[in-house]
């Protein structure tokens, strides 16, 4: 029998959000294991008590009515959208003035938008990215079991062969408290990308490889609640460590798992 | 170049402000309950939409017909509920892995799936006042991605860019949310197991 599935599996199937080849795979599972049958009635139970309670809120009559008397009267709405003019019409501005003074915002506008989109940009893939690699280490750690549960370089890597669209290497020497834990094939950006597992010391770590894409950034780091976030990049591939560790011990891992691609 | 659902190009007509009010309306109730549990007080549940519906009217012109109007209005309310006082001050309250962390013990809650019978569960999923104790205790996070996902029956896909979060962090704060109840609910399975023996 396969493994059981994963929580955040069995979530989607709840909220029909499976693709169909993943829910062709879960329902063979589900035919076999009791466990997770269960554990799928019990997600679906759930899922509708939620749903059932959580509608309990009704608005008040009188609240529905202002409201309704509110968006359906033509007057209010004029008044509401006349509220929003800005004062310039109506403070007596000559139309050379406003002209100028909107000619100016705009220019200006124009400037701090484009200054922000190149710098905000950059910022905000990082934010996501960030965002997006802390959710799914920390998916990892509630999970007891990594996809493939191995500590030999020589079974993980192979795992990956069909299902990852580029190919990596791992380091053949660790520190000493560091050890290989196990690997997960998961989603970044919507693409495929392999996760793999440490142990430092008493921590976890996820390290994510993905081929790269043009536009990516040379590295950047961050922290967002306890995580540290390292990217590196080399040979190809684009790497994200991610781990509660102190960042000197995950840059190591880092700095390794990147060394290790530039070997043939 | 677009960046959200709902802006994307659409062969509709300019929208108009006679029909927002055709748009809005029957979302109210949807609007109305879902202020009312992120801000756990009628009053300000109202004005909150009320507030959120000024917004939305104001800013109709921006809104391309033909797409999520749902999502639109929804993602105005919740930054009219995050930049009202009881939003910052459900954010600034307890973050939310302080939260996740003060009531499990860890920084993950145990894995989302355990194994318990469904007789028990429907017992203790039938206990509406302990389910809904849960769900007031939830982060404001994981309780709006539950609402959104549960009672507004919105695709993960529609949530992530109401939110302005990446997919799998919907999906893990989905999970985290429905671990956190069965953990909260857990005592009521107790009793009901002693109950039946």
């Amino acid at each position: 029998m396969s493994e059981h599935l994963a929580p955040l599996v069995m979530n989607a199937l709840a909220d029909g959000e499976l693709s169909p080849d993943d829910l062709r795979t879960a329902k063979q599972h589900l035919e076999e294991c009791l466990a997770c049958s269960s554990a799928a009635l019990d997600q679906c139970l759930l899922k509708s008590a939620v749903t059932r309670l959580g509608h309990r809120h009704q608005p008040s009559e009188a609240f529905t009515a202002r409201m309704n008397s509110m968006l359906s009267s033509p007057d209010r709405k004029d008044r509401l959208t006349n509220a929003n003019v800005p004062h310039a019409r109506r403070n007596g501005l000559s139309k050379l003035a406003t002209a100028a003074v909107l000619l100016l915002m705009v220019g200006a506008g124009a400037l701090i938008a484009v200054l922000s989109l190149v710098h905000g940009n950059a910022a905000s893939q990082h934010d996501a990215l960030t965002a997006e690699v802390t959710d799914a280490h920390v998916a990892m750690l509630a999970v007891s079991q990594p996809q493939v549960l191995s500590s030999d370089r020589h079974t993980v890597k192979p795992w990956f062969q069909g299902k990852l669209p580029f190919s990596f290497n791992l380091p053949e020497n660790l520190p000493s408290d560091v050890t290989l834990t196990g690997a997960n094939l998961t989603y970044l950006d919507r693409q495929p990308v392999a996760q793999l597992i440490f142990t430092i010391g008493k921590h976890k770590a996820s390290v994510f490889l993905r081929g790269t894409s043009p536009g990516n950034s040379p590295g950047f780091s961050a922290t967002t609640n306890g995580f540290h976030v390292i990217e590196f990049n080399g040979h190809d591939l684009e790497g994200i460590a991610v781990s509660d560790v102190d960042s000197a011990r995950l840059t190591e891992l880092a700095n390794l798992l990147r060394l290790a691609q530039t070997k043939p | 170049m677009t960046l959200l659902p709902w802006r994307r190009k659409a062969e509709a007509p300019a929208p108009d402000a006679s029909s927002f009010g055709e748009l809005a309306l029957p979302l109210l109730p949807g609007l109305y309950n879902f202020a009312a549990w992120l801000a756990r007080d009628r009053g300000i549940a109202e004005d909150l939409v009320q507030e959120a519906l000024f917004k939305g009217l104001r800013g109709f012109s921006t809104f391309e017909p033909g797409t999520n109007f749902k999502a639109w209005i929804f993602r105005i309310l919740r930054n009219t509920f995050l930049t009202s006082q009881s939003g910052l001050h459900a954010m600034r309250t307890v973050s939310l892995d302080d939260e996740v962390r003060e009531h499990t013990g860890a920084l993950m809650p145990e894995s989302a799936i355990d194994r318990r019978t469904p007789e028990l569960d429907l017992l203790r999923l039938s206990d509406s006042e302990a389910l809904e104790r849960a769900m007031n205790k939830l982060a404001p996070p994981l309780l709006e991605v539950l609402l959104l996902a549960d009672v507004e029956e919105m695709k993960y896909r529609e949530i992530a860019s109401l939110l302005g979060i990446p997919l799998g962090t919907v999906m893990s704060r989905l999970a985290r949310a429905r671990s956190f109840l069965r953990r909260e609910l857990a005592p009521v399975k107790e009793w009901a197991r002693e109950a039946g023996q």
